[in-house]
């Protein structure tokens, strides 16, 4: 228990640093600025409609509607296309001079036309110089096929003597909108798995700035094992996201976030911690100063990242089974009050147990070398050969054949 | 000629970083993910492009086998769906979810259509959206049927709206890797400028790095002690960030346009770039005033950036009326106007005034931030 001491030592140091309290609240202000976001974009979610993730430009594309009854230019989507609705001749004029993409003329007649039955023909002209004519296009189509729709039914009634009935259409929706969900689910496993990601600075600084302080030969010189070196560390930085995710938890469930299991669900993110701490421990031990540790850690946080999103992804788009492996996945179904069998339950644990001792054996080793810490550095190639025992069989045959 | 000199120096530094240039290198896999990413949602949100790339036999539809022969069959056949029989509606109804991604059946008397759909697939938008075009001809078909119309009054009755679609310039048309409306709105209304910015998000870190570094290394007084002004030094450090990450900058175009997005007024983009290229920079000197140490400086810039993301892309997705001035002078929201517009209204140009003159006041700041630790430090 003597890495208990380190642990504490850094801690404490953590804690009383008035910069990293900055920090610290300033990434709670961030949490803050996405609840609102989150809170904004969920609140103006009509019920009933479509959820999709593109980007809400108005004015986007632009087009001119020459519609002098007001037929089809209140049923244009206003969120995308920026409409005008004009005299022919200006329209026709801005339109030759690109300052609208589309132009849509609707006869001047059009109400007179539908009483007296007769088809409505539109002209829609599109500049194919602009690439957002797609847009302008989908939109009447849409607009079109709407309108289409109610004309036919008033000429049926109009026509026929009978009382034409058609068959009702009752689509029942089982399942939340996989863009629903991916704004509710993942958005909230990410707020909750964020923490995480953000004191990889620390551990670099725990580590790195040893070397960098030239203060690792001190330490590596007191009566304490590399391996409780490292461990204590560790479990500091640990320690401070506990804190850390305790307090986001705190601030998600009073902004009104449906966090069922919280507890099971702080546990699972907490233990993820261990392996990623583990992992980036690997990277300051390894690297020589600040910044190839910090570039080193983006580069494995996007794989560590993908990790945890990506099965979470598969599992809410069609409950892959191997979607299980990400801790994510269960915190997702945790929080979401699924029933989780064992099995699916101990996948990930036993992943982050593997991957810790794997990482946090590793991190020792690196730490224990005298080249690692002080140099000459030696490579990466040359370690992995030299942990998977690739030289020492080098090594063997060497001497047996030559 | 003695910026240059730092310029020239600085530059050095800048490509003997291998890290730096191996970040460049993993930008071009990020500027092919998102375009891939942008490829392959357009194709699974649209029909017409999931019929054109044969996708269509996981658009499973379950129905009972009494229906095989029916009308609302041919219908739901001429959709493309992939249609499975069971023995009853309810077995079908049963493997929504598993098996199948929607159940239709018919009532017995043919009164009443139901459809249960599993909205959590992916390929919910497309299925819902065949499966009601389907059952709208057939809603049209039965009524026409029983309205006694003849052919030439059913003909009349199906089309009352008649578009002529006149493609104008169409021997120059802009061409595009997916004429697709989602494509077009995803691409250019999100991930153009996220391409474009990525390589100042990068600039920030990099002058941090290099102005903390000097001072870590103890070369920093050394820079101060030389005969060259605070504004100067400054200007000399920046020099070739800035330059670089344009360079990116300008390159992400080159490459968006080998992938047929084509981005307009490039020149106009270049400006606009620049600017907060200098603004994004000029928080990366001001933050290396602040810090003592290369790790906080990270920490500090990596905090700045997450607000800079929030306030540079939120606008992109959200609708507020009444805030329509302020979110228009966003320099991404100015992106996305010019970049897929191949004419601008010239009082566009206004609207990049308050871009210009806060990247200016924040460049400003860093000059006399610089000053201020000049003083101190000499």
């Amino acid at each position: 228990m003597r890495f208990m001491v380190i642990t504490k030592w850094e801690f404490k140091n953590t804690l009383s640093s008035k910069k990293f309290l900055t920090i610290f609240f300033l990434q709670v202000s961030v949490l803050i600025l996405m609840i609102i976001f989150f809170n904004s974009f969920m609140g103006s979610i009509e019920p009933g409609k479509n959820v999709a993730l593109t980007p809400s430009l108005s004015g986007f594309a632009s087009m001119d509607v020459v519609d002098n009854e007001n037929l089809f230019r209140g049923q244009l989507n206003p969120d995308i296309l920026k409409i005008e609705r004009l005299n022919y001749s200006t329209a026709f004029n801005r339109f030759n001079n690109n300052k609208s993409t589309g132009l849509l003329l609707v006869p001047s007649d059009a109400f007179e036309k539908i009483d007296r039955q007769e088809t409505l023909n539109l002209t829609l002209l599109i500049n194919y110089n602009d690439p957002k004519r797609s847009v302008i296009k989908s939109e009447v189509e849409t607009t079109s096929q709407a309108l289409s729709s109610i004309i036919t039914n008033q000429w049926i009634k109009e026509i026929s003597s009978e009382n034409i009935t058609q068959p009702s259409v009752e689509q029942k929706e089982q399942g939340e909108p996989l863009p629903l969900q991916i704004i509710s689910k993942v958005m909230t496993a990410i707020l909750l798995f964020l923490p995480l990601f953000l004191f990889g600075n620390m551990v670099i600084d725990s580590i790195v700035g040893e070397k960098e302080r030239k203060t690792a030969e001190i330490l590596v010189a007191m009566p304490i094992s590399h391996t409780n070196i490292i461990l204590g560390k560790s479990l500091a930085v640990i320690l401070t996201i506990a804190v850390q995710v305790f307090l986001w938890m705190v601030i998600l469930l009073g902004a009104g976030f449906d966090i069922r299991n919280a507890f099971l669900v702080y546990i699972v993110v907490i233990l993820t911690s261990i392996p990623i701490i583990g992992i980036t421990s690997i990277i300051a031990a390894y690297s020589k100063n600040y910044k190839e540790a910090g570039i080193g850690i983006s580069f494995v946080y996007i794989g560590v990242v993908g990790y945890l999103v990506v099965p979470a992804l598969a599992y809410l788009s069609g409950s892959v089974r191997a979607a299980s492996i990400s801790p994510m996945t269960l915190v997702m179904r945790l929080f979401s009050g699924e029933s989780i069998n064992t099995t699916e339950l101990l996948i990930p644990i036993i992943i982050i147990v593997i991957v810790s001792l794997l990482s946090y054996i590793i991190t020792i080793q690196l730490f224990k070398r005298d080249d690692v810490v002080f140099g000459p550095r030696p490579g990466i190639i040359h370690l992995i050969f030299e942990f998977t025992g690739i030289i020492s069989l080098i090594r063997f045959l060497k001497g047996k054949f030559v | 000629m003695k910026i240059l000199s730092l310029a020239k120096k600085e530059a050095f530094d800048i490509l003997n970083n291998r890290i730096y240039l191996l970040v460049v290198f993993v930008q071009i896999f990020i500027v092919l993910g998102a375009f891939g990413l942008a490829v392959v949602s357009s194709i699974a949100t649209d029909p017409d492009l999931m019929d054109q790339f044969q996708v269509n036999s996981e658009f499973k539809v379950g129905l009972s086998d009494e229906f095989k022969n029916s009308s609302l069959t041919s219908y739901l056949k001429d959709e493309n769906l992939n249609l499975i029989y069971f023995d009853s509606s309810q077995e079908a109804a049963a493997k929504v979810g598993s098996e199948i991604i929607a159940a239709v059946d018919l009532t017995t008397a043919r009164e009443n259509i139901s459809v249960q759909i599993d909205t959590t697939s992916v390929f919910y938008p497309v299925v819902s959206q065949k499966i009601n075009l389907a059952l709208n001809n057939y809603n049209k078909a039965v009524k026409l049927q029983k309205s006694g119309l003849n052919e030439t009054e059913i003909k009349k009755v199906e089309n009352p709206i008649q578009i002529s679609e006149v493609k104008v310039n169409e021997n120059d048309k802009a061409d595009v890797a997916l004429d697709n409306p989602y494509f077009v709105e995803i691409m250019y209304g999100f991930i153009v400028p996220f391409i474009l910015l990525l390589p100042f998000f990068l600039a920030s870190n990099i002058v941090t790095d290099s102005i903390v570094g000097e001072r870590e290394r103890k070369t920093f007084e050394v820079l101060l002690m030389t005969p060259l002004t605070s504004f100067m030094v400054v200007l000399g450090k920046i020099i070739p960030i800035l330059s670089f990450s344009l360079i990116q900058s300008v390159a992400w175009i080159i490459l968006l346009n080998f992938l047929r997005v084509p981005i307009y007024n490039s020149l106009l983009l270049f400006i606009l770039l620049f600017f907060i290229g200098l603004g994004f920079i000029g928080i990366g000197v001001i933050l290396s005033m602040l810090v003592d140490s290369t790790k906080e400086a990270n920490s500090a810039i990596t905090l700045v950036l997450v607000f800079a993301t929030f306030i540079l892309f939120v606008p992109l997705f959200v609708t507020i009326p009444y805030l329509d001035v302020i979110l228009n002078i966003i320099p991404t929201v100015l992106i996305v106007k010019i970049a897929s517009s191949p004419y601008i209204n010239p009082e566009l140009l206004l609207e990049f005034i308050p871009t210009i003159l806060l990247s200016l006041i924040i460049f400003s700041v860093a000059v006399k931030y610089f000053k201020h630790e000049r003083t101190i430090r000499l």
